[in-house]
C-alpha cells in the first residue's frame, strides 16, 4: 500500500517537473497541468458554483433551474467545520 | 501519446471500432474519477486524517482498481494512453507517463 502511494507522490512531482515543451499561444501560463491535477487542487480548496437558467419559448418562461452547489473534498469540509 | 477528442467519436463502419470507441469514452471517465480519488486519498493520508487501517484499505483498493483497469483496457483492445485526452490549450486530461 505504502509503495503505491509513495510511487504516486513521486509521479506527481516528476510530472510537474517535465513540463510540456509545446508552444502555447500568448496569454496561457507556461505551466501545463493535467486536468485531473487541476480538479484535485480545486476540490482541496472547495468551490461554490451558482447559476440561474430559464428556458422559455416565445417569451413564455417554461422551466427554471436555480443552482447553488458546493463542491469540495470531504477532508476540506471537515476542516472548515472544525474551525 | 494522446489523441484529439474527435478521433474517439469517429467509429466508422466497423462495429468493432464502434465498440472500442464507446469503451474508451466510458473508461476515460472512469479513469478520470479513479485518478482523482487516488489524489484525494493521498491528500488524506498525508494529512493523517485517516487511520492506518483505512489507509491500508484505500491503497489496496486503488491498486486493485488500477489492475482492473489494465484488464478492461486490454479486453477492449485499447492502450492505457488511449484514455488520455488531448484538451488542446487546456493540456491533457491525465498526466503523461
Amino acid at each position: 500500500m505504502a509503495a503505491l502511494l509513495v510511487r504516486r507522490a513521486g509521479g506527481l512531482t516528476s510530472a510537474a517537473r517535465d513540463r510540456d515543451r509545446t508552444e502555447l499561444p500568448p496569454g496561457f501560463p507556461a505551466e501545463r497541468v493535467a486536468l485531473v491535477d487541476l480538479l484535485d487542487r480545486v476540490l482541496a480548496e472547495g468551490v461554490v458554483v451558482t447559476g440561474e437558467i430559464t428556458l422559455s419559448i416565445a417569451d413564455v418562461d417554461l422551466v427554471t433551474v436555480s443552482l447553488r452547489a458546493l463542491l469540495a473534498s470531504v477532508g476540506t469540509l471537515n476542516r472548515q467545520e472544525g474551525r | 501519446m494522446t489523441h484529439p477528442i474527435r478521433r474517439r467519436l469517429d467509429a466508422g463502419d466497423d462495429p468493432q471500432a464502434a465498440e472500442r470507441g464507446l469503451a474508451s469514452l466510458v473508461l476515460t471517465v472512469v479513469e478520470l474519477l479513479r485518478e482523482l480519488m487516488e489524489r484525494q486519498a493521498l491528500r488524506r493520508v498525508e494529512e493523517g486524517t485517516v487511520t492506518d487501517e483505512q489507509a491500508e484499505r484505500l491503497g489496496y483498493t486503488l491498486m486493485r482498481l488500477d489492475e482492473r483497469m489494465n484488464e478492461l483496457v486490454e479486453a477492449f483492445g485499447l492502450e492505457r494512453e488511449d484514455l488520455n485526452l488531448d484538451l488542446g490549450p487546456l493540456g491533457t486530461l491525465l498526466p503523461k507517463e
